[in-house]
C-alpha cells in the first residue's frame, strides 16, 4: 500500500489545481457554455447529432469540471446528493411514464401516436429524450459524487451529504 | 400520423381494446417502473410492500400469459406500435411463458421470505436500495425471456446482470465483494461476447428480430461471419449459464450473496440464460445447422457430462452448505445442457421441465439454509448438527429438497431425470442414461452428508447455541412459509407431473419446430 | 407498393457517397487513426502506472470517436467522446485516488493470453465474409434501414438516428436508461453509505468496502 508515489499524487494535484488561476477562470467561463451546449444538444437532437444521452453526459461534465476545480462540496450546494438520486428516478419514470400513458390511452406501450394524432411522435420523442437526459445527467453526477467525494481533498464535505 | 401512407414498416399495429393484450408489456414494465419508485421514495416499508406486490402481479400475469399461449399460440406485442421487424416485438412462446412463470414465482416467494436480521450489509434505512436492485434484476430476467428481439435480449441481460452484481456484493461476508467482482468480470465478458455475436449477425442479415433473422440466416449460413457470430453468442451465453468450464464465477457468487439473493438467482438467472440459448440454437439457427452441420453436440455433450461429475464431486467436499448447493447447481445445469445437446423432444423437455423443477428445488434449499443461518448464525454443514429435533420442519424441508436433487421418485427431480434418460434412449445413447444414473449417486453422497449431520450429528460445545447465544429453535413462520411452499412444490409436481411435463413438452416441440413453427 | 417507393426514395442518396468509399478503400486518415488506436491499446496494457493508463483510456476513446466520425456515426462518436473520453476518465481517476497507483508485477498469465489470442483470431476470421466497408448492397442498408429513413422523413425529423433510438427502438432506449439507473443504484449501494459511517468515526467499516490492507 505504501507506494512511494502514493502521497505525492495523493495530495499535490488538487493543491496545485487550487493555485491554477488560469484553470479556475477558464473553468468558470466554460461551465455555463457547456451547460448551454448540453441543453442545445438535448433539444436539437431531432435535427443534428445528439439527444438525451449525450446531453445528459455533457451536463454532468460541466458539473464535474466545476467540481474538479472548486471542490465537490460546491457542486453539492447546487445539486445535493439526494437531489441527484431523485432525478435519476424521475428521468426513468418520465420515460416509462410516457409508455404507461400511451398504454392507458389504449395504444401499445410507447406508441407516441396515442399522445396526439398529428404531433405524437414529436412529443413522445421530446419527452423520452428529456427523461434520458435527466436520468443520465443525474446518474453521472451521482457517480462523480460517489467517486469524487472519496478523494482526500474533499474530506471537509463529510457528513453534509444530504442523505 | 401519416404513417400508413408511407410504407409497411411504419404501419401501426392495431391492438385489440381488451386490456389483457397489454399483459406482455406489463409483465416487464411493472417491475421496471416499481424499481425507480422504490429508489425515489427511500422507504424500506414502501419498497418491501411494493416489490412483493409487483412480484406477485408478475406471477399472475405470467400465469395468464402461459394459459393464453397454450390456448392460442404465440402471443405478440408490438412495442411502440411498430410492427416487427421494424420495431421491437415481444414474442411470448410457450417456453418463454414457462420461464417467466418460474422466474416470477421464485421472485414472489423469495420476496415473501422475511429476511429480518440477516440479509445484507445495508443499514436498515438504506434497505430500499436492495428492493430496487431486486426489482431491476427481476425485470431484466423477465425481459430476456419475453422479448423477440436479439438486441433487446442484450439490454435486459445488462439490466439483470448489473443489478445482480450489486445484489451479490451486499452479502455480509466481505468476500462477497470479491465474488461480485469476479462475476462482474466474467459476466461482462459474457455480455460482451453476446453483443459481438449480435453485431456480426446483424451485419449479415440487417435485422435484429429473432424470427426475421431466422428467416434471413439460411441464405448466409455458410459464411464465416455467421459462424463466428454464432460462436460468440454461444460462448457469451455459456458464461451466463455457467456451462463447464465457464462456471467458476458461480460458487462464490451464490455462497457470499445475501441469502434471499442466492435463493432468487439460483432459481432464475441461469434458467433464463438456458432459455435464450435454446432460442438461439433451435429458433435462430435451427437444430439442423447447429447439430448436424457444426456438430455442437460433440462439444456440449461431454461438457455437460463433465459438469455433472465435477459439480457433484466438488459438492461432496464442501464444508459450507451454500457452496455445496452452488456446486450442485453446476451439476444440475449439466443435466439441463445435456438435455439440450440431445436435440430431441425428450431431451429438451427434460431441460425445460428442469427449469421449473430445479428452480423451485434449489431456491427452496437456499431458503432452508437461510433459515438455518438465521437461527444458528452459521451456514456450514456442521451447523446442521442435531437440527433434526430442534428445527424439525426446516430439516425435513432439506431432506425433501435433497431428494429432489438426487432424483428420488416422487420428487420433481425424478421427473426431469426420467425424461432425460428417455431422451438419451431415444437418441440411442445408452451410455448417457447410465452416466446420468451414476452421477445421481454422487448427489446421494453430498445430500446424505448433510442429512446424516441433521439427524445423527451431535452439536459440540458452542454449536448447540445459536445466533446471539440463544438456543436454536424453528425458524419464524414468515421465513418457513415460502421455504415450505417451494419444497412442497417439489413433491406436488413430483407426484403430479402432468401439468409441468405437458407444458415443457409443448415448449420443446415448439422450439424444435424452429422459426415460425 | 408504397413500401417499394419509400425504399427507392430512401436508398437513392446513399450509393453515390458510399461507392466512392468502396473504390478508394479505407482512407489514409482511417488507417492512421486505427494504428494510433492499436498503439494506445498496447501502451495501456504495457504501463504499470495506473494514472497514465487511466488517462490513456480517455485518449483511446477520443481516437475511437474520431473513427466513428469518419464512419458517419456522428451520434455514436459524440457519445464516445463525452462518456469514454470525458466522464469515465474522471471516474477512473476518482477510483484511483483510493487505491494503489501502480499495478503489481504479475507472472504472465498464459491461459489468459491464449484466450485473448483465440478471441482475436476468431474475430478476424469472422471479418472475411463481411460485406465491404460502405457496401451499399450490405444487408444493413437493404433490409430495414430504408424504412427507417422513410419513416423519419414522414414525421419530419431530419436526424434518423433519433427517430430509430427514441421511437422505433424506443423500448431499447428505455432499457438503456434503466441500465443507467441500475448503475446508479449499484454505485449508491456500494459507495453511498460510506461517508456517513466514516464521519460517524467508524473508519473502514465493512460498509466502506475500503481497500485497506491491500
Amino acid at each position: 500500500m505504501a507506494d512511494e508515489r502514493g502521497p505525492v499524487v495523493d495530495d499535490e494535484p488538487p493543491m496545485r489545481m487550487r493555485e491554477q488561476i488560469v484553470l479556475q477562470v477558464g473553468g468558470r467561463l466554460l461551465t455555463p457554455f457547456i451547460l448551454l451546449f448540453a441543453l442545445y444538444v438535448q433539444f436539437h437532437g431531432d435535427f443534428g447529432p445528439g439527444g438525451g444521452f449525450q446531453a445528459g453526459v455533457l451536463f454532468a461534465a460541466a458539473l464535474v469540471l466545476f467540481g474538479l476545480l472548486f471542490g465537490v462540496d460546491r457542486v453539492q450546494q447546487v445539486i445535493p446528493v439526494s437531489v441527484s438520486e431523485v432525478m435519476i428516478a424521475v428521468g426513468v419514470l418520465l420515460y416509462a411514464g410516457v409508455g404507461v400513458t400511451t398504454l392507458l390511452l389504449g395504444s401499445a406501450f410507447l406508441d407516441y401516436d396515442a399522445l396526439s394524432a398529428e404531433h405524437g411522435q414529436h412529443w413522445g420523442i421530446l419527452l423520452v429524450e428529456a427523461g434520458v437526459g435527466i436520468a443520465v445527467a443525474a446518474t453521472m453526477t451521482r457517480l462523480y459524487y460517489a467517486f469524487g467525494s472519496l478523494h482526500p481533498d474533499s474530506e471537509p464535505a463529510a457528513g453534509e451529504h444530504g442523505e | 400520423m401519416a404513417a400508413e401512407s408511407v410504407g409497411q414498416g411504419l404501419q401501426q399495429v392495431a391492438l385489440s381494446t381488451a386490456f389483457d393484450v397489454h399483459f406482455p408489456a406489463l409483465e416487464v414494465v411493472l417491475p421496471l417502473v416499481a424499481a425507480p419508485l422504490c429508489f425515489l421514495f427511500r422507504s424500506r416499508a414502501f419498497a418491501r410492500i411494493l416489490s412483493a406486490a409487483v412480484a406477485w402481479l408478475t406471477f399472475g400475469v405470467a400465469l395468464v400469459l402461459l394459459q393464453k399461449v397454450l390456448a392460442e399460440g404465440t402471443v405478440r406485442y408490438p412495442l411502440g406500435g411498430w410492427a416487427a421487424p421494424y420495431g421491437i416485438e415481444y414474442r411470448v412462446t410457450v417456453a418463454g411463458a414457462w420461464v417467466i412463470l418460474v422466474v416470477s414465482l421464485v421472485a414472489a416467494l423469495t420476496l415473501l421470505f422475511d429476511s429480518r436480521g440477516s440479509a445484507s450489509r445495508l443499514a436498515p434505512e438504506r434497505r430500499y436500495l436492495y428492493y430496487s436492485a431486486f426489482l431491476l434484476c427481476l425485470a431484466g430476467l423477465l425481459g430476456m425471456a419475453i422479448t423477440g428481439d436479439l438486441f433487446n435480449i442484450f439490454v435486459f441481460l445488462e439490466i439483470s446482470s448489473l443489478s445482480s452484481y450489486a445484489l451479490i456484493a451486499l452479502g455480509r461476508d466481505r468476500r462477497a465483494l470479491m465474488a461480485s467482482y469476479s462475476y462482474l468480470i466474467m459476466g461482462t465478458i459474457g455480455g460482451g461476447f453476446f453483443m459481438i455475436g449480435v453485431g456480426l449477425l446483424y451485419q449479415m442479415t440487417g435485422t435484429l428480430n429473432v424470427e426475421d433473422m431466422a428467416q434471413r440466416l439460411p441464405a448466409v449460413l455458410d459464411t464465416r461471419t455467421v459462424l463466428v457470430g454464432f460462436a460468440f453468442l454461444l460462448v457469451g451465453l455459456s458464461i451466463k449459464l455457467a456451462v463447464f468450464p465457464l462456471h467458476q464465477w458461480l460458487p462464490n457468487a451464490y455462497t457470499f450473496a445475501p441469502p434471499r439473493v442466492s435463493a432468487f438467482l439460483a432459481g432464475t438467472a441461469t434458467k433464463v440464460s438456458y432459455y435464450v440459448m435454446a432460442e438461439v440454437v433451435f429458433v435462430l439457427f435451427g437444430a439442423h445447422f447447429v447439430f448436424t452441420e457444426i456438430g455442437l453436440g460433440a462439444v456440449l455433450m461431454p461438457l455437460s457430462v463433465a459438469a455433472m461429475f465435477v459439480g457433484s464431486l466438488a459438492a461432496i467436499y464442501q464444508a459450507d452448505l451454500r457452496r455445496l448447493l452452488a456446486y450442485s447447481s453446476i451439476g444440475q445445469l449439466g443435466y439441463m445442457t445435456l438435455g439440450l445437446s440431445l436435440a430431441n423432444v425428450e431431451g429438451l423437455t427434460s431441460g425445460l421441465v428442469h427449469v421449473f423443477n430445479h428452480g423451485v428445488t434449489k431456491s427452496g434449499l437456499f431458503l432452508v439454509v437461510a433459515c438455518v443461518g438465521y437461527r444458528t448464525g452459521r451456514t456450514t454443514v456442521r451447523s446442521m448438527a442435531g437440527l433434526g429435533t430442534r428445527m424439525p420442519a426446516t430439516s425435513l424441508a432439506f431432506v425433501i429438497g435433497g431428494m429432489s436433487l438426487i432424483g428420488v421418485p416422487g420428487t420433481a427431480g425424478f421427473v426431469s431425470k426420467w425424461e432425460l434418460i428417455r431422451g438419451a434412449l431415444a437418441a440411442e445413447r445408452l451410455w448417457l442414461a447410465a452416466v446420468v444414473l451414476v452421477s445421481s449417486l454422487l448427489a446421494v453422497v453430498y445430500v446424505w452428508r448433510v442429512v446424516e449431520m441433521i439427524y445423527f450429528g451431535r452439536p459440540e460445545g458452542l454449536e448447540s447455541l445459536g445466533r446471539d447465544g440463544e438456543p436454536v429453535r424453528e425458524a419464524p413462520f414468515s421465513m418457513l412459509l415460502p421455504t415450505l411452499i417451494l419444497v412442497a412444490a417439489t413433491v406436488v409436481f413430483g407426484l403430479w407431473s402432468d401439468p409441468t411435463l405437458s407444458v415443457a413438452r409443448s415448449a420443446a416441440v415448439e422450439l424444435l419446430g424452429g422459426a415460425g413453427g | 407498393m408504397a413500401a417499394a417507393e419509400a425504399t427507392a426514395a430512401a436508398a437513392a442518396p446513399l450509393p453515390v457517397r458510399d461507392l466512392a468509399v468502396v473504390e478508394l478503400g479505407p482512407l489514409p486518415l482511417e488507417v492512421l487513426l486505427l494504428a494510433l488506436l492499436g498503439l494506445t491499446a498496447v501502451v495501456i496494457l504495457r504501463t504499470r502506472e495506473l494514472f497514465p493508463a487511466a488517462l490513456l483510456t480517455g485518449v483511446f476513446s477520443l481516437i475511437n470517436a474520431g473513427l466513428f466520425t469518419l464512419m458517419d456515426g456522428v451520434d455514436v462518436a459524440f457519445t464516445e467522446a463525452a462518456v469514454g473520453a470525458g466522464i469515465s476518465t474522471v471516474l477512473f481517476l476518482g477510483a484511483l485516488s483510493m487505491m494503489d497507483r501502480s499495478e503489481r508485477q504479475r507472472p504472465p498469465r498464459w491461459r489468459a493470453l491464449l484466450a485473448v489470442v483465440l478471441t482475436g483470431a476468431a474475430l478476424i476470421y469472422g471479418t472475411f465474409d463481411m460485406p465491404s466497408y460502405g457496401d451499399p448492397q450490405a444487408p444493413v442498408h437493404r433490409h430495414i434501414a430504408p424504412q427507417y429513413l422513410a419513416g423519419a422523413e414522414a414525421v419530419h425529423i431530419p436526424n434518423v438516428v433519433t427517430v430509430v433510438l427514441a421511437s422505433y427502438r424506443g423500448y431499447d432506449t428505455l432499457g438503456e436508461t434503466v441500465v443507467v439507473l441500475t448503475a446508479g443504484v449499484g454505485v449508491v449501494i456500494l459507495l453511498g453509505g460510506r461517508r456517513r459511517r466514516r464521519s460517524a468515526g467508524v473508519g473502514s467499516t465493512i460498509e466502506a468496502g475500503g481497500r485497506d490492507g491491500g
